[in-house]
C-alpha cells in the first residue's frame, strides 16, 4: 500500500471541512500525496452514514462511500461554532497550503474564518469553496443536492431514453465533477501563488461545473444549429451509428465516427449476412450521411451482432477496428482482462484489519505515482498528531477540549 | 495580477475532446497553447458540415465544438511522417513545459515523439498522454470513444431505472471527465517539477479514470461481490428524493428532501401539514418504506404547477428544488447563471463573436478568459516558426514546398 515513492503533491497541506461536494477533491489531493487533514464536527461527519455498508452493518468506519472518498487522509474533530474551536482552526490555516470548504456562502466568514481574515496571517493561502450555486448570485444561498445540480446545470435533461423521465446518473457525478474542478483550479491557484506569494479564493459551483461537463449539448451547439439537445437512448445524436446492440448473451456498444470505420463494419455485416444494400455508397462519409437511415442501419447491425457473443462482436469488431465495446455490468468491469493485466485494482487493509479491493489510480505518474497513504480514518484519529505534537496542544488541555466539545 | 498559468507553455498533439479540453482551459489560465495538427488526419471538429447549410460542405473553423475544446490557442500544421516536421516538433517541445497527447495508443512513439524522445530533447518535459484503455495492457490499441467508455466501466449498466437495461448520457461523460482529471494530474506534475526541477510521464486511460469516478459505487460490488443496487433518481438515503412532472411539454423539476425537518418545511410549503404526522411518511427511514406512494402524492402537487413555481416555492421553504434544465432554460431562464456571466463571448475569426458556455473554474484572483476561437488550419505557422523558432522566412517557405509544414 504506502510504498517508498516520491508524491507529487509532498510537503501541501490541506484543510478539508467539505461534505460530498468536496470529499472528492480531499481524495484526489490526498492520493497524490498531499497531507488532507479532513475536519470533522466531533462524534463525525454525517457522510460516514452513508449506505450502503460494509457487511451491511451501520457504523462510523463502514460506510463504502465514506472508506472510499477519505482515502489518505487525517482526521481530526473540531466545533469550529466555539471560539476556541475557530482559534484552532486559524492556527492550522495559518499553516497551510489550502482550506477547501463547501458551508454556505458567507457561513465561514461570519464565524471569523472567511477568506479575508485567513489571508491575513497567511497571504499566500488558496480557499477553494464548492457550493451548489456559487458564491454570489440571486440563488447563492439555495439548498443543493446532486440531483438539484444535475437537473439545473443540464445533466439530467439528456440522460435516459426518450420517452422516459429525466434521469440522474450513479453516484453523485455532478458533485465528483465539481470536485475535480475544484482539484484542479486550486492547483492552479497554488501554482500562481507559489510564484507570486498570493493565495486567491476559488469560488467553484455545481451548478456551473456541470453545465461545463455537459457542454457538447449546451448553448453553443444549440445556438449553432436550433435544435435543444435531449435525451434519446444509448444513440449519440451527432454519431450515426451510434448505441446498443444485443447479442447472443448480453450487449454490445458501437460508436461509428470515421467514415473508415462504417466502411469496415458494412464489410462486416455484408460478408456475415450476405446484406448487399449495406454496401451502398449513400451510406458512405462522415456520420450526418447517414443521418436519415439511422433506424434502418441499426437493424442491419443488429442482424449482424445476434449471431454472437458479446466477446466475439466486441474482439472481432476491434480487430476490423470497429469500436464496439461490452456493455459491462459493475461485476463485469471488476473482473475486466484488461484492467486486471493493468492491475488497476488494489488491495487496501484498514483499522479494522479488514483487506478489501478499491478502485486503483484515475491516471499513472512516472516519478510520483498515486498511491493510497492511509486507509479513510475513524473519527478524531489524528487529534493527538495534528493538535498535541504539531501545535503543541498540551495533554491536560486537550482533554479538556474533548470534555467541553471543542474537539 | 498575472494570470493563473502565465508564463507556460504547452504543445499538443490531440484529437477531439478528451485531450484538447485539457489544453482550452491551461490557455484559459494564461498558458500558451500550441496545437500540431496534420492534413492525413483532420480533426472530427474539422470536418464540421454545417447542418443550418449543408451545402456549404466541410467548413474547418464553424463548429461550436471547435470552439468549445480549442479557442485561444495557436495553430500549427505538420506532416509528421517527413523527419523535417518531427524535427520542427521537437524543437517546440525544447521550448514548452506540458506536451499532451491523446493519439492512439502507440502513434507517437512511432512518430519519433514518444517520452523517452521527448526527454532528451527537453529532460524536464511533462508529457501526459491519454488514450481509451491506458499504454499497457491487452486491449490498449483498441478503438474507442467517450460513449463507449461509459458502456465499459459499468456506469450505463449502473445508472437510471431499474426496469432499463442501461442508461447512457449525451455528452460523452468520460471524455470531459478524463480531460478534467488530466488537467489535474498535469498540475500535480507541475507543482512537483516546481519543488524539484523533475519533468515526468503521465498516462490516463480513460477507462480507469471513469471506474475511479463511481468508485464509492463500485465498492459495493468489491466488497460484497453483488451488483450496486440501480436507483433512477432515488437515494438511499433521502425521501422524497426524485423528479417530479410540472406543468407543460416535457417540464420536470427535482426535489430532494433529505432529513425530517425538512420534510416539516416541505409539508407547510404544499399546504399539507397533515402529511408531517402521517406515520406513513413522519420519518425518514417510514419515507423510504413507502417511497412510490410518496412520490405520488409529491407529483399530485407538482403536476399542476410550473417547474419554476415548484423550485422557487420549495427554495423559499429551504428545500432542495431545482428545474431540470435544456440549453435554452439555461441561456434564458436561469437568473443565477445569468448574473454570474456564466455564459461568455468569445472572438470568432469568421463569425465575429460567439457565446459558449462557460470554463468554471472559479479563480477570482486571476480570472480566466478565452482567446480568439474559430482559427484555421496553420493559423500561426509565421508565429511559432517565424517568432518563437526564429526561423527566416525562405526557411519556412522550403519546408512548406516540402510539404512538411502544411498550410490551411
Amino acid at each position: 500500500m504506502a510504498a517508498q515513492r516520491e508524491s507529487a503533491l509532498k510537503g501541501r497541506r490541506v484543510l478539508e471541512l467539505a461534505d460530498e461536494k468536496g470529499a472528492y477533491c480531499g481524495k484526489l489531493l490526498a492520493d497524490m500525496g498531499a497531507d488532507v487533514v479532513k475536519i470533522e464536527p466531533p462524534g463525525g461527519d454525517p457522510t460516514r452514514h452513508v449506505p450502503p455498508f460494509w457487511h451491511d452493518e451501520p457504523h462510523p468506519d463502514r460506510s463504502l462511500f465514506f472508506l472510499y472518498m477519505n482515502t489518505s487522509k487525517r482526521g481530526v474533530t473540531l466545533d469550529i461554532t466555539r471560539p476556541e474551536g475557530q482559534a484552532l482552526f486559524r492556527r492550522l490555516a495559518s499553516a497551510a497550503d489550502l482550506v477547501l470548504e463547501t458551508l454556505p456562502p458567507g457561513y465561514l466568514g461570519s464565524l471569523g474564518l472567511g477568506y479575508e481574515t485567513l489571508r491575513e496571517a497567511n497571504p499566500g493561502l488558496v480557499l477553494t469553496s464548492i457550493t451548489g450555486f456559487g458564491q454570489t448570485g440571486p440563488h447563492k444561498h439555495f439548498k443543493c443536492a446532486d440531483i438539484v445540480a444535475s437537473a439545473v446545470g443540464g445533466a439530467m435533461y439528456v440522460t435516459g431514453e426518450e420517452d422516459d423521465p429525466p434521469v440522474t446518473l450513479a453516484g453523485s457525478q455532478a458533485y465528483v465533477m465539481a470536485s475535480t474542478f475544484a482539484a484542479a483550479s486550486s492547483m492552479m491557484a497554488l501554482y500562481r501563488s507559489s510564484i507570486s506569494g498570493e493565495g486567491q479564493h476559488v469560488d467553484i459551483s455545481v451548478e456551473e461545473t456541470t453545465a461545463s461537463v455537459t457542454h457538447i449539448c449546451g448553448v453553443g451547439k444549440w445556438l449553432d444549429d436550433g435544435i435543444i439537445p435531449r435525451r434519446s437512448g444509448t444513440g449519440l445524436f451527432a454519431s450515426v451509428p451510434s448505441g446498443t446492440y444485443p447479442c447472443k448473451d448480453g450487449m454490445v456498444y458501437l460508436m461509428i465516427n470515421r467514415p473508415l470505420h462504417w466502411k469496415a463494419l458494412a464489410g462486416w455485416i455484408n460478408e456475415t449476412t450476405g446484406n448487399e444494400e449495406v454496401l451502398n455508397p449513400i451510406f458512405e462519409g462522415p456520420s450526418s450521411n447517414r443521418q436519415a437511415y439511422r433506424d434502418l442501419l441499426d437493424v442491419y447491425i443488429s442482424d449482424l451482432t445476434c449471431q454472437f457473443s458479446v466477446d466475439e462482436v466486441y474482439h472481432e469488431g476491434q480487430r476490423r477496428h470497429i469500436a464496439f465495446t461490452p456493455v459491462n455490468t459493475a461485476s463485469a468491469a471488476a473482473q475486466d482482462p484488461h484492467l486486471a493485466a493493468r492491475n488497476y485494482f488494489i488491495e487496501v487493509t484498514d483499522l479494522g484489519e479488514r483487506s478489501l479491493r478499491y478502485p486503483g489510480a484515475p491516471y499513472r505518474h512516472s516519478e510520483t505515482p498515486w498511491d493510497i497513504q492511509r486507509p479513510a480514518p475513524s473519527v478524531g484519529q489524528h487529534n493527538g498528531e495534528v493538535y498535541r505534537t504539531e501545535l503543541g496542544v498540551g495533554g491536560d488541555d486537550l482533554r479538556a477540549l474533548e470534555e467541553s466539545g471543542i474537539i | 495580477m498575472l494570470q493563473a498559468l502565465e508564463g507556460v507553455r504547452v504543445i499538443e498533439f490531440s484529437a477531439g475532446m478528451a485531450g484538447p479540453w485539457i489544453g482550452r482551459f491551461m490557455a484559459y489560465c494564461g498558458a500558451e497553447v500550441i496545437r500540431v495538427e496534420s492534413a492525413n488526419h483532420p480533426d472530427v471538429t474539422r470536418q464540421y458540415v454545417p447542418p443550418w447549410a449543408p451545402e456549404m460542405g466541410t467548413q474547418p473553423q464553424l463548429s461550436p465544438w471547435f470552439t468549445d475544446w480549442n479557442a485561444g490557442k495557436r495553430f500549427i500544421a505538420l506532416d509528421l511522417t517527413q523527419p523535417k516536421a518531427v524535427e520542427l516538433a521537437k524543437r517546440i517541445v525544447a521550448m514548452c513545459d506540458v506536451v499532451v497527447e491523446n493519439y492512439r495508443s502507440g502513434v507517437v512513439d512511432k512518430l519519433g515523439l514518444g517520452y523517452p524522445e521527448l526527454r532528451r530533447v527537453r529532460p524536464d518535459i511533462i508529457m501526459f498522454s491519454s488514450s481509451g484503455y491506458g499504454d499497457s495492457g491487452p486491449y490498449n490499441r483498441y478503438v474507442t470513444w467517450g460513449p463507449n467508455i461509459e458502456a465499459l466501466a459499468g456506469l450505463s449498466k449502473l445508472s437510471g431505472f431499474p426496469e432499463r437495461e442501461c442508461t447512457m448520457t449525451q455528452y460523452a461523460y468520460p471524455d470531459a471527465s478524463s480531460a478534467l482529471h488530466g488537467l489535474f494530474a498535469v498540475m500535480c506534475a507541475l507543482d512537483y517539477r516546481r519543488r524539484t526541477g523533475q519533468g515526468q510521464y503521465i498516462n490516463l486511460s480513460q477507462l480507469e479514470t471513469t471506474v475511479s469516478v463511481i468508485g464509492h459505487v463500485m465498492m459495493d460490488q468489491l466488497a460484497h461481490g453483488r451488483e450496486p443496487q440501480k436507483l433512477g433518481n432515488r437515494s438511499l438515503h433521502a425521501a422524497p428524493h426524485g423528479c417530479y412532472r410540472c406543468k407543460g411539454e416535457d417540464s420536470w423539476c427535482v426535489i430532494a428532501v433529505s432529513d425530517d425537518s425538512e420534510w416539516e418545511s416541505f409539508c407547510n410549503a404544499v399546504g399539507e401539514p397533515e402529511w408531517i404526522g402521517d406515520p406513513r411518511f413522519a420519518t425518514l427511514s417510514s419515507r423510504l418504506e413507502d417511497v412510490n406512494e410518496l412520490d405520488q402524492l409529491v407529483e399530485s402537487w407538482t403536476a399542476s404547477r410550473t417547474a419554476s413555481e415548484v423550485m422557487t416555492t420549495l427554495q423559499e421553504a429551504g428545500v432542495a428544488a431545482g428545474v431540470v434544465q435544456n440549453a435554452e432554460d439555461q441561456m434564458h431562464r436561469d437568473p443565477q447563471l445569468a448574473a454570474r456571466g456564466f455564459f461568455e463571448e468569445i472572438e470568432h475569426l469568421k463569425k465575429g463573436k460567439v457565446i459558449a458556455t462557460g470554463i468554471p473554474l472559479g479563480l477570482t484572483g486571476t480570472p480566466g478568459r478565452s482567446g480568439r476561437a474559430g482559427a484555421a488550419v496553420g493559423q500561426d505557422n509565421e508565429y511559432v516558426f517565424g517568432r518563437l523558432l526564429g526561423m527566416s522566412p525562405n526557411e519556412i517557405r522550403e519546408l512548406v514546398e516540402a510539404g512538411a509544414i502544411e498550410t490551411a
